[in-house]
């Protein structure tokens, strides 16, 4: 005979409320097998804790059910209670009478009603759980960090500050990111390089740290503590260790294409770095432009190199390495403006996107620091801002709000006003949002001190005329159309995600929302964690942030590498799957069907009619289950089970309701 | 058919007498005389009760399951239908392609056992339903073939009209439709027994923890047991029609096989199971662009 605890939380009013604690407690005392029941005020709260202690001790309880809120939310603190209490944590089973019943019904009688079958469901459950235990995985450790932007470095240093070797994975010649892009920052004005570039050379002379930039990741295999990474290590077609960045390569080469890096606003050569502050300050050539690779003829840069660096024969090589965790911050892209056909981005080169403008007003910008129109070259006087471009707009752009674009606009239209005397700055907004530390100050002062003019209203054409572009919009506050004459108009687009990020989720096994952006594991609780273990999130590949964001949310993944690599062994979850090797037919559904790679097929002997016969049985590797149940739904024979949601489990709770 | 006779027995004999198979899986005349049965020959002399006619119906692929104890390769006749029982196999790792010596029938199609029955050799007799709309009577994977290729040719439509009919009825009626279906099965498992869809080690149906499947004979137990069985089926029924052919209350279990085919079909596409052993099937594999009609 077993001996079910049962224990109804009121979660104060929130459960309480819509149902009779008490009441339940009373009729879940009357089920079979139930040898105490109770309710109480907070359940996960320490006394209420002790209550569970007490009785488990007291009544002698073997199981106990806690019907609460959300096992998401509260299952790991009982799982506690119940060690603290000396029994094995996988002994509770928890009914969710708050999201599943109070939260979403107002009639107290039936909510009671539902209580109770959700307990009796949970009682049935609980008769047929058995213990589960523990087993324990090693920790690899080293880790691994995609993208070398702010967000990327700043991660690497910490993991690499608390002793850990940390690998960089960057596919541009150098780190620096987007960040490295950008001329200053809101709202302090630093300049960017400033604040950015020590940190890249920190990151470059840390003994913890390998840059492998000019770097993919191509595959990932394993699981947490243990992955297995092949990194494609571009070729560079310069020998790394000769190279002494001395730069007389990329003067002589005669190919001029434009530059990535300047948005396309100025040029580079076809051997090149992307900008003189580069880390690493070696180049690579790009064999789509350059002539040596194209005609065959050339050469220049391989016949001044004093190093004999340059090698025109270097291969794409793959190198597996074993990281223990993995933090991912691969940044964004723009959004593509030109979806906006009325505000002519592309058809007039005088409408240019906020990244261009940082560019141009970067002292070692294509224009070196001056605000000049890409048409003619002169100073405009008058320029217009558009806020929201992209973004907040479900019907062209993205739903959501990019987050920098007000700041970055006060930011550049103080910039305007700052550099042009006799300028004027006209911003088109739908809202301003400032919601962070001296953000609206700074906002305040672009409009008081600065001048710059703040019109209400979303712009519904952009177009040429003799020299100027006409902005025609609507000033929603005054409620009548406004037409500005302007030299130059910069569109504050909207931040995406990276277009290859799809792809790289499914390597790593982790999941995207519908817009790209990957997803953390809880937005509240576990920001920077993935779903799949030991993968983290830092930066811009999570959703749109700004510098000072993406550098707390990389240190706050860092310290959770560090927590995971100070380890020597992590336990394993045991709610896995397992395999019935006598039903299994070893037709491998499962195997495609498991999303984190985790199930195997395996030989196994056995006699069949005297003699001994060989066949192939599924294996699940219980390092990379994640207990999803999919393989449990898959397979035809019911071969798979999942530990803590068995068949019989699942049915006993189906059975309780039904029956 | 019966020069494609003489060849099966010169074939047999041959693969047989020289130790290249220790098994030939075939046809032997039965009792009555519009039933032919499997037949396993092992010994060069039995080669001659190997037969080839229009009621060979009988899927062999579905025995290699039986067949693991056996030493050596073994040879199996295969009509188009049966042919893609054998990918199905492979595809599920429950035979290895090397182990077995396949010899191709192009199947001109098959006579109904049941209109035969009283009827006299020579008689006109009507197509069986299962080759009515056969979409492959030429065998898929082969070593050898016997016999020259045949058109694939529509015999009658008994099947597909079902199917239009049910499709076109208000849910309740169709409820009804198959609750009278349903209530007439015995649960006799032999629409799971002869089909090479169903190799699982131990069904679902016969197991006792967790009790799936009461033992109760009621439309209840019997509906969940039917539409579990076409589910299970489902990507992977073959369209032999052995099941609908092996039904002794006639249940008509090709048009949900049929229906459900089709619907897989719109879906992810022209996709006839068994074609590619090496090809996961429609519902056993994931793809981006799969379709998400139900969102």
């Amino acid at each position: 005979m077993k001996r079910v605890g049962v224990f109804i939380c009121h979660c104060g009013t929130n459960i309480a409320q819509t149902v009779d604690c008490e009441k339940v407690a009373k009729m879940a005392g009357g089920l079979p097998q139930v040898a105490f029941s109770t309710d109480y005020k907070y359940m996960c709260s320490e006394p209420g804790q002790q209550v569970i202690i007490n009785a488990v001790k007291e009544h002698r309880l073997d199981r106990v059910v806690v019907a609460s809120c959300s096992p998401r939310m509260h299952e790991p603190t009982f799982r506690k209670t119940l060690e603290k209490a000396g029994l094995n944590p996988y002994l509770l089973e928890m009914a969710n009478i708050r999201e599943q019943c109070s939260w979403v019904h107002q009639d107290k009688e039936k909510g009671t009603a539902k209580a109770f079958d959700l307990v009796k469901m949970a009682v049935a459950k609980v008769l047929k759980n058995e213990p589960l235990s523990r087993s324990s995985i090693p920790i690899h450790k080293r880790a691994l960090v995609i993208g070398g932007g702010i967000a990327g470095i700043q991660a690497a240093l910490d993991i690499a500050d608390a002793g850990y070797v940390v690998d960089i994975v960057e596919k541009e010649p150098t780190i620096g990111g987007r960040m490295a892009q950008i001329d200053k920052t809101f709202p302090t004005m630093d300049c960017s390089a400033c604040i950015l570039t020590p940190k890249m050379v920190d990151a470059a002379s840390n003994p913890n740290i390998n840059l492998l930039t000019y770097c993919e990741v191509e595959k990932v295999d394993g699981y947490v503590g243990n992955f297995d990474v092949t990194i494609r290590h571009k070729a560079r077609s310069v020998d790394m260790n000769k190279c002494t960045g001395c730069g007389t390569c990329w003067e002589k080469c005669p190919t001029r294409v434009a530059s990535e890096f300047d948005m396309g606003l100025g040029t580079r050569k076809a051997i090149y770095t992307p900008f003189p502050q580069a880390v690493p300050n070696k180049p690579v050539i790009d064999r789509e432009n350059c002539l040596y690779f194209k005609t065959g003829k050339c050469g220049v840069c391989q016949k001044v190199c004093p190093t004999g660096a340059v090698d025109y024969t270097q291969e794409d090589r793959l190198e597996t390495v074993r990281y223990g965790a993995i933090v991912v911050a691969t940044g964004f892209d723009l959004f593509d403006e030109s979806v906006y056909g009325e505000y002519g981005y592309g058809r007039y080169p005088d409408i240019i996107s906020g990244l261009h403008f940082e560019r141009m007003i970067n002292a070692s910008g294509p224009t070196m620091g001056k605000i000049k129109r890409p048409s003619d070259h002169t100073e405009p006087k008058t320029v217009v801002f558009v806020k929201c471009v992209g973004s907040r707009d479900e019907a062209k752009g993205k739903p959501y709000c990019s987050k920098t674009c007000c700041m970055y606009t006060a930011k550049h239209a103080t910039l305007v006003r700052e550099k042009i005397k006799d300028s004027q700055a006209i911003v088109f907004y739908m809202d301003v949002r400032t919601p962070g530390k001296n953000y609206d100050e700074f906002y305040q002062r672009a409009v008081n001190e600065y001048g710059v003019q703040y019109v209400r209203g979303r712009v519904s054409k952009i177009y040429q005329s003799h020299g100027k572009l006409i902005v025609r919009g609507e000033d929603t506050l005054l409620g009548r159309p406004v037409e500005v004459e302007a030299d130059m108009v910069v569109l504050a687009t909207a931040m995406v995600a990276r277009g290859d990020a799809g792809e790289l989720a499914r390597k790593l096994g982790i999941s995207y929302d519908q817009h790209d952006f990957f997803t953390e594991a809880h937005p509240k609780l576990r920001p920077v964690e993935t779903h799949t273990a030991g993968v983290y999130l830092a930066g811009t590949c999570q959703g749109p942030k700004d510098i000072p964001d993406s550098v707390a949310q990389a240190s706050a993944a860092a310290a959770k590498v560090c927590a995971l690599l100070s380890r020597e062994e992590m336990p394993t979850e045991p709610v896995v799957s397992a395999v019935n090797e006598a039903v299994c037919s070893g037709c491998g559904l499962c195997i495609s069907i498991c999303p984190y790679k985790a199930i195997e097929l395996k030989t196994i002997s056995e006699r069949v009619h005297g003699k001994t016969r060989e066949r192939q049985v599924a294996s699940v590797n219980t390092g990379l289950c994640q207990g999803c149940g999919a393989c449990t739904v898959a397979c035809r024979s019911g071969a798979l089970n999942l530990k803590g949601f068995t068949n019989e489990q699942i049915l006993a709770e189906v059975d309780a309701l039904c029956l | 058919m019966k020069e494609i006779t003489q060849k099966m027995r010169d074939t047999a004999r041959e693969l047989l007498s020289s130790g290249q198979v220790a098994l030939v899986l075939g046809w032997e005349k039965g009792y009555p005389w519009y039933k032919s049965a499997p037949t396993f020959i092992d010994k060069v002399e039995d080669v001659e009760r190997l037969v080839f006619d229009e009621f060979c119906h009988n899927n062999l692929s579905k025995y290699l399951l039986d067949l693991a104890a056996v030493d050596g390769k073994v040879a199996l006749f295969v009509k188009g239908c049966d042919s893609r029982g054998v990918n199905r196999l492979i595809q599920d790792n429950q035979v290895k392609r090397e182990q077995l010596y396949i010899i191709g029938i192009p199947c001109p199609g098959l006579k109904d056992p049941d209109d035969a029955a009283g009827k006299n050799w020579g008689d006109e007799i009507n197509g069986a339903v299962k080759c009515q709309d056969c979409r492959f009577p030429n065998p898929v994977v082969y070593d050898l073939l016997l016999g020259e290729k045949v058109p694939a040719v529509e015999r009658g439509r008994e099947t597909r009209e079902l199917i239009e009919r049910l499709e076109k009825m208000k849910p309740d009626e169709r409820y009804e439709f198959w609750a009278g279906q349903f209530n007439r099965c015995i649960r006799c498992y032999a629409c799971r027994n002869i089909c090479p869809a169903c190799n699982c080690r131990e069904c679902v149906f016969d197991r006792a923890v967790p009790e799936w499947l009461g033992k109760a004979n009621n439309l209840v137990e019997n509906q969940f047991m039917q539409l579990t069985r076409a589910i299970h089926v489902a990507g992977r029924c073959i369209e032999c029609g052995e099941c609908e052919r092996a039904c002794p209350v006639n249940i008509p279990l090709m048009a949900l096989n049929r229906k459900i085919i089709n619907d897989i079909e719109e879906l992810f596409g022209e996709e006839p199971a068994g074609l590619d052993p090496e090809k996961k099937t429609p519902l056993g594999r994931f793809e981006l662009d799969d379709p998400e009609k139900f969102m």
